[in-house]
């Protein structure tokens, strides 16, 4: 039976052991063998190889087999606290989205060039483990990890995780009306504060623990994770590629 | 003469000795009257022909199609054995129903003999051809849903024409099958029933109201069609919405959700089965209706016989030009790759406004034709323009592109109660243009068809107004019953896993049927309305008949010697019986002559100008079967030294409606009347309720089993277990037969009750307050139910922040609570008018006799 590392990073920060394969270990997140569990899963699959000293791996291989019934082992946390700041950004495989009813949909890392950010626009991210506020920032996905990440600046983590967030507009300069937040005139005052005053402030924080109510719906570019300069790059698909190759995930994403 | 045929002053002195022979020699004549009907009346069974037939060559064209891969021939598959495993169901409690009644009208017919010995094969059939037409059409759209799903892998206007003519089959299955069960019921009735039994012809106005009568068969069958099919629909989407979307995520037509399949089978027998019914009784009910009404103006202003025959044959042409002209129509309908929204809705409305002009041409034809006035025609156009208004009416109300729809939209801005505030709100303002239009269609039709001098010409105006608005049925209902079938496609076509192209194609077939079941519905209500009135005054001539009947069944043969025999029946009912009647009662209700007391300056004189005595006006008596008995002067009528007092007698079988509104005192300062206004309207919200009730717990039950599958079998949502479909079929099948008997039960029992308790004018205060209250409130949750599900769609298309959102989980609280008003109880009470109306014409018979006896008990009379 095979073994995997699983790096869960929303609402909880752990590392978990699974015989499962990343599907039905997001499936099973995602909706439990007796429904008990209930909500969407974001994880990474992690290289056992390259996760350093940092956690007990043989421990955790030891304990990760399967039952008498020869069912798999489906979880067992090596780690529930402070985990993403431990594991090595090159330990960091796909990521894996799993809905609410338990759809998976993998993201492959992709190089992300940091050099090619362009300045000047803005941007709206979900910060989603290990803090959790809602922030508009001036700085590109990159820009915004690298300062986040400087431990020299007192208001940062080690590691940081974020969704970059849609923000398209309607013709009349509105947020677009598709777009399902709570509070769309508020983001919107928090980017022309942003865009006006620039210079002085970066980034606001729009809201301290936002409602990611369908937030897959909301997904922008895709999602980084990194430190410094470190940061993994997981494009998120286009509609069209959501609408034709990933057809029964998105229906499911929509729903939540 | 015994004693009571002293207070008959005036209808003694009617009968006189000479004119009695001469009655008697009319009686006699009558028999050996030949009867023929004119080759052009066989254009109307012809067209019924018509329709089946282009019904069988669409279904047959259908079926050559492919059903598609196997998981699409499999789905497709699951839901036909649930459709038919509810109606296999459905069928055994709506035959005990209707072996009950049918015993009940057998009783009334044979031994009490109340009503014409027709009318339980009558109510028999009506209900077996209404429950046909909804069997046929599900059978269609139930085969053709997969074969919509494949045929759009090909191209748009292939899946259109496939999901189309599968509607189309239902349409004109109901009005062939409708026009074929009243073209042979005539043909049996006018030409041979009297050969079969060797009796006397039965009169036209008769033969209409005993074919009235299977209007009751027709409209119990719908309504358990519509209430049982509403509440299992419903049961199946709550169900699955509240259970699979809500707690579990999952998205519409998943196979996971163990009540998808029983989703998919709801919208085929609510709203394919269901309409099917409804608007076969609809269609049939105004035919007949409008008939009746034409051959009583005929009567009561002493036209020939062959001028009534005109008047009842005209509805059945002008039903027969329509199913010709739709099936011309039908063949209009295609579409153009990637057509947009509007396009479609523009291909289908091509083929019902083509087939409504053409079907003007054809009225004014067949109108001018059989010698009807230009009024008649007037009223055709009337009826279909009303159509269409309540159609865009409904339209308005409840599609997204228009304001109202919007408007709670916005609303779910602030949550889900201002999206119910909101909802309800439009619901009961939309009510104002389907009754406004109602009302202006119906007083204009009334007045330009001389309702002022003659009420009957008025009332037949406005009934066959209601005949023009459903002549286009054929294609208004395929585009109707072409809704749920692009609706299933789209299901299969998701869970079948179809490609993207497939899929937009199926979505687009299933927003398009969005807006043509909202209209049709429109039309179902409009025309309920527009036949309600035809049917109130059909009520008061089954009253006629009836009080004829029961005069009748009390035949006394006059002592040897005399000439006729005057017997006082109480409460105002008198006999006067001439001899030679035999026993049968068809001998009876020869010789008899049934009259009513009508005080005051009410009083109609039944008179005629015979002018066998040189312009002096004679008094002339008519009975049911058209024979007159003539008084020898009218001077008599009047004198006999009691003038002041005398108690007017007036012949039941010719009095007018204004008559009988007299003879039962149907006012409004009549309390009975006001009282049976309200049980109408009381009706009305407890026959809403119990529906709405029925729906929570049948939903109910299907939420349990659906969390129960998801506990107790893991792997459903996982992927690794297959649903229990089938026990979802069976729980929204059980709850749906269970609970449809009561409101079902109510609607039949409350008007016998109050007819019996409250007498005629209760039962006429019951119709109106049942009809007026009804309308609205149907309409009224129609509109509401269908403007939240849009208001719901227009959020998911993207707007106020689409799927997911705050607004949406709102409008999803709206939708929920839309369903059982749009799916339901709404649809329901169209039936409901209908058939309150049906059973109190049925049972009219039994009130006329039985109702003054109680009343008096009661000390209401």
């Amino acid at each position: 039976m095979s073994f995997h590392l699983y790096l869960m990073c929303h609402r909880v920060d752990s590392l978990v052991a699974s015989m499962l394969s990343p599907e039905e270990f997001g499936a099973y997140m995602a909706v439990g063998v007796m429904k008990q569990a209930r909500g969407m899963v974001i994880f990474f699959e992690v290289n056992p190889d390259r996760l350093g000293d940092a956690f007990d791996r043989e421990q955790a291989r030891k304990e990760c087999v399967a039952h008498s019934n020869g069912a798999p082992k489906r979880s067992k946390y090596v780690s529930i606290y402070r985990t993403l700041e431990r594991v090595p950004v090159e330990a960091l495989g796909n990521l894996y989205l799993s809905t609410r009813d338990g759809r998976v949909l993998t993201l492959p890392a992709r190089p992300y060039i940091v050099a090619g950010e362009i300045s000047g626009g803005i941007n709206m991210y979900l910060e989603l483990c290990p803090t959790h506020p809602l922030v508009v920032s001036r700085l590109g996905p990159a820009r915004f990890i690298e300062k986040l990440t400087d431990q020299s600046n007192p208001v940062s983590v080690p590691k940081l995780l974020i969704a970059d967030m849609l923000i398209d507009q309607d013709i009349d300069g509105k947020l677009a009306s598709y777009l399902p937040y709570r509070d769309p005139e508020h983001i919107a005052h928090c980017l022309t504060e942003v865009a006006e005053n620039g210079r002085r402030k970066d980034s606001k924080t729009v809201d301290r623990v936002p409602s990611i109510d369908a937030f897959f719906r909301t997904v922008g570019r895709g999602f980084f994770v990194g430190s410094g300069t470190k940061i993994n790059y997981y494009p998120f698909p286009s509609r069209d590629d959501l609408e034709e190759k990933h057809h029964w995930w998105w229906r499911s994403a929509c729903m939540s | 003469m015994n004693s009571y045929s002293r207070r008959m002053l005036v209808i003694a002195a009617m009968m006189s000795l000479a004119s009695l022979a001469g009655a008697q020699d009319q009686v006699a004549a009558h028999v050996e009257v030949a009867r023929h009907i004119p080759g052009w009346w066989y254009i109307a069974p012809a067209g019924a022909v018509a329709a089946l037939l282009f019904a069988f060559y669409f279904y047959t064209s259908i079926m050559k199609e492919s059903e598609g891969t196997p998981a699409m021939k499999q789905i497709a598959s699951y839901v036909r054995e649930g459709a038919y495993a509810y109606l296999r169901r459905q069928y055994v409690v709506v035959g005990a129903f209707f072996g009950v009644v049918a015993l009940l009208l057998a009783f009334m017919a044979f031994g009490l003999e109340l009503q014409n010995k027709v009318v339980p094969f009558a109510f028999l059939t009506g209900g077996f051809f209404s429950g046909l037409a909804g069997f046929l059409g599900m059978k269609t759209a139930t085969a053709s849903s997969a074969r919509t799903a494949f045929a759009a892998s090909k191209s748009l206007d292939k899946g259109l024409r496939v999901a189309f003519r599968a509607g189309a089959v239902m349409g004109l299955t109901v009005v062939g099958l409708a026009l074929a069960d009243i073209t042979v019921w005539f043909l049996y009735l006018y030409l041979y029933h009297h050969q079969l039994f060797g009796i006397e012809p039965l009169n036209l106005e008769t033969i209409t109201v005993v074919m009235l009568c299977f209007g009751m068969g027709a409209s119990s069958q719908a309504l358990f069609a519509r209430v049982g099919g509403g509440i299992y629909t419903k049961a199946a989407d709550v169900g699955a919405d509240l259970v699979g979307k809500v707690e579990a995520g999952i998205p519409e037509d998943d196979p996971r959700n163990p009540a998808t399949i029983a989703d998919n089978v709801g919208d085929n027998v609510g709203d394919v089965a269901g309409m099917g019914a409804d608007l076969y009784e609809s269609y049939a009910g105004s035919i007949l209706a409008t008939a009746a009404l034409g051959v009583a103006a005929a009567s009561t202003n002493g036209w020939a016989e062959e001028v009534a025959f005109n008047y009842l044959a005209a509805p059945m042409l002008i039903a027969a030009c329509g199913i010709v002209l739709s099936i011309i129509g039908i063949f209009l309908v295609r579409a153009r790759e990637n057509a947009s929204m509007l396009e479609l809705l523009g291909a289908l409305n091509r083929g019902i406004y083509v087939a409504s002009a053409l079907v003007l041409v054809a009225s004014y034809f067949v109108i001018s034709g059989l010698g009807l006035p230009f009024s008649a025609f007037l009223s055709i156009v009337i009826g279909l323009v009303l159509g269409l208004v309540i159609g865009k009416g409904t339209e308005w109300a409840t599609a997204s592109e228009y304001a109202p729809t919007q408007r709670i939209a916005n609303n779910a801005k602030t949550g889900p109660a201002t999206v119910i505030i909101s909802g309800i709100a439009e619901g009961m303002l939309s009510t104002w243009l389907p009754i406004l239009a109602v009302c202006v269609g119906m007083i204009l039709a009334f007045s330009l068809s001389g309702g002022s001098k003659d009420v009957f010409a008025g009332l037949y105006g406005v009934s066959i107004a209601a005949v023009g608005m459903l002549s286009t049925l054929g294609i208004t209902l395929a585009t109707d019953a072409y809704g749920p079938i692009a609706d299933n496609a789209g299901g299969i076509a998701e869970m079948a896993e179809m490609p993207k192209e497939v899929r937009h194609r199926t979505d687009a077939l299933d927003s398009l049927g969005n807006t043509t079941a909202a209209i049709g519905k429109g039309f179902a209500i409009g025309s309920a309305a527009l036949t309600a009135l035809a049917l109130l005054a059909s009520y008061i001539e089954e009253v006629r008949i009836g009080l004829h009947r029961e005069v009748a069944t009390a035949y006394v043969a006059p002592a040897p010697g005399d000439d006729y025999m005057v017997k006082d029946l109480g409460y105002g009912k008198f006999g006067i019986y001439i001899p030679g009647a035999d026993d049968t009662m068809n001998g009876r209700l020869s010789h008899t002559f049934s009259a009513i007391h009508v005080n005051g300056d009410h009083a109609v004189w039944v008179t005629v100008d015979e002018g066998a005595t040189k312009g002096e006006v004679v008094p002339v008596i008519v009975n049911e079967m058209g024979n007159k008995a003539r008084a020898s002067k009218l001077s008599v009528y009047t004198t006999q030294g009691q003038e002041a007092d005398a108690m007017r007698s007036l012949s039941a079988t010719k009095a007018t409606l204004d008559d009988y509104m007299t003879f039962y005192k149907v006012t409004l300062m009549n309390p009975s009347v006001l009282a049976g206004c309200f049980v109408g309207v009381l009706l009305v919200f407890v026959f809403s309720a119990l529906t709405m009730q029925a729906v929570g717990r049948a939903a109910a039950a299907m939420v349990d089993e659906v969390r129960r599958q998801f506990r107790e079998f893991p792997g459903i949502m996982l992927g690794t277990q297959k649903p229990d479909y089938a026990r979802c079929v069976a729980i929204s099948t059980a709850g749906a037969q269970r609970e449809m008997v009561l409101p079902s039960m109510l609607a039949v029992a409350i008007p016998v009750g109050v007819g019996l308790v409250l007498n005629v004018a209760g039962v006429m205060g019951l119709l109106v307050g049942g009809l007026t209250s009804g309308f609205a409130v149907a309409v009224f949750m129609a509109n509401s139910g269908g403007a939240w599900d849009n208001a719901k769609k227009y959020v998911e298309a993207g707007n106020l922040g689409g799927k997911g959102s705050d607004a949406h989980k709102a409008t999803v609280v709206g939708d929920t609570v839309g369903d059982p008003f749009k799916d339901t109880s709404g649809p329901s009470l169209n039936i409901l008018i209908k058939l309150t109306s049906m059973v109190s014409i049925v049972f009219a018979g039994l009130i006329v006799k039985f109702a003054p006896i109680i009343g008096a008990w009661l000390g209401l009379s």
